[in-house]
């Protein structure tokens, strides 16, 4: 593999691991207080399942510098997190989570059904493997949309409020990587403006059947996974506490 | 205003070759989001290839005490308002020993009201003494999509997770036996 390629790989498998950490601490911040205990459950069982996705991510990177991935997840700083901002914004209401969610999801499951067929074998058969997964968890928060669009009067304009602060961060989830477009020359990765179209179609179709009005200004849209709000901060004060205060702690 | 959802009861199969079994109930507001939490909590670590969810108020009951006491007790006074016989869906129990598994699925029969279904279930399925029966009309019944792809998407992650034993998580602190010197007491699964 030439040395530019193997950067522009590590750099993706960075972004993607990233992402499902952040996604996962804030999915699990629900447990013991989702608004049923059938929901918390699920909520918990879907943070588990993102935060096994983020170990698969750090290991095809591993396979390719060494890393460790609890180096990467417990010791590196916010700026050197290359997560997206939607993923770490605070978990907000029910309808917040559900809908981030929705969104994440989506754009995963198209990601995963393309990069299964990625000419670099390690990636292809993770995503095969995430991807079953994840059309799960779509299936759920698909659900979840739709009945709190179409709830009730509150249920519905809490969504929307979800949606108008959301959308213009979704947007950041289409951003390459630095050196991306090397690999998707390569075949090993995905193109994300196809992605894009076949995101945008989906989710718009669904977030209007649930009544839902797309904001028709997008607002502020994050253009490089270097920058963070001030939220990555104190999510990762609370998540690398311990780990931080005993490196001795080898198992939890 | 009841802002309770309804309960579901939950029948989950392991194996194409096993009957759906019940298993325990959830809470949800409708048949795809019974479906989508029994999922979550009765098979994320278990093996199964089916789920069937059905309200709790859609299914009758009866225990083997209750139909001794009901002798004589006909059920023609609601027959006669049902013309035609529908599907209903035969679960029964048969043991008191099983502590995850209270009624299995033994199969359908046809008729035009509850009570009917369950003579009919008496006279047809008697290869062994059953405790309990449950009989649910066909369309009240909600199954999981049975293609492939959600199939793999719904139960095949399962299979490849194991639980972990409370002793693999030991390494932090340590177990009691440790500070009773000479004692050696074995940590407990």
């Amino acid at each position: 593999m030439k040395s530019e390629v193997r950067e522009a790989l590590i750099a993706k498998l960075t972004a993607l691991a990233d992402d499902e950490v952040i996604l996962a601490h804030r999915a699990s911040e629900w447990t013991g207080h989702a608004p049923i205990l059938e929901e918390d459950i699920a909520l918990a069982n879907i943070a588990q399942d993102e935060l096994g996705h983020a170990t698969l991510w750090y290991g095809l990177r591993q396979q390719l510098d060494g890393c460790d991935s609890d180096q990467l997840a417990f010791f590196r700083e916010a700026g050197e997190y290359r997560n997206t901002e939607l993923v770490e914004l605070p978990k907000g209401d029910w309808a917040f989570t559900m809908l981030r969610q929705f969104l994440f999801d989506l754009y995963e499951t198209l990601w995963l059904q393309s990069a299964k067929n990625s000419s670099y074998q390690p990636l292809a058969d993770a995503a095969n493997k995430v991807l079953r997964e994840e059309r799960f968890h779509l299936q759920h928060t698909y659900a979840w949309v739709e009945r709190l669009g179409l709830g009730t009067e509150e249920s519905n304009q809490r969504m929307q409020h979800a949606l108008d602060m959301q959308w213009g961060y979704a947007q950041q989830l289409f951003v390459p990587t630095p050196g991306e477009d090397l690999l998707v020359a390569e075949g090993m990765v995905p193109d994300l403006g196809a992605i894009k179209t076949q995101w945008l179609e989906y989710s718009t179709k669904h977030l209007q059947n649930a009544g839902l009005k797309l904001p028709i200004n997008p607002g502020y849209q994050p253009t490089s996974r270097a920058c963070h709000t001030e939220h990555l901060w104190s999510i990762l004060a609370e998540m690398q506490s311990t780990a931080r205060w005993d490196t001795e702690a080898k198992v939890w | 205003m009841d802002t309770q959802w309804p309960r579901w009861e939950v029948f989950k199969q392991d194996t194409p070759s096993k009957p759906h079994q019940a298993v325990g109930s959830v809470h949800a507001a409708d048949p795809e989001h019974a479906l989508l939490t029994a999922r979550n909590i009765f098979a994320r670590r278990p093996q199964a290839v089916s789920m069937w969810v059905a309200r709790a108020e859609d299914i009758y009951a009866w225990t083997q005490e209750e139909i001794v006491e009901a002798q004589g007790l006909k059920t023609e006074s609601y027959a006669a308002s049902v013309s035609s016989p529908s599907k209903y869906l035969v679960f029964r129990k048969t043991s008191h020993k099983r502590s995850m598994t209270f009624v299995d699925h033994v199969g359908e029969v046809e008729a035009r009201t509850p009570g009917e279904a369950l003579e009919q279930a008496q006279a047809q399925f008697t290869d062994a003494e059953t405790l309990a029966w449950w009989i649910v009309p066909a369309d009240k019944v909600y199954r999981s999509d049975p293609s492939l792809e959600m199939v793999e998407s719904w139960f095949a992650p399962a299979k490849d997770k194991t639980y972990k034993q409370q002793q693999y998580y030991a390494t932090v602190g340590s177990h009691i036996s440790k500070h009773k010197l000479g004692r050696g007491v074995e940590d407990e699964e």
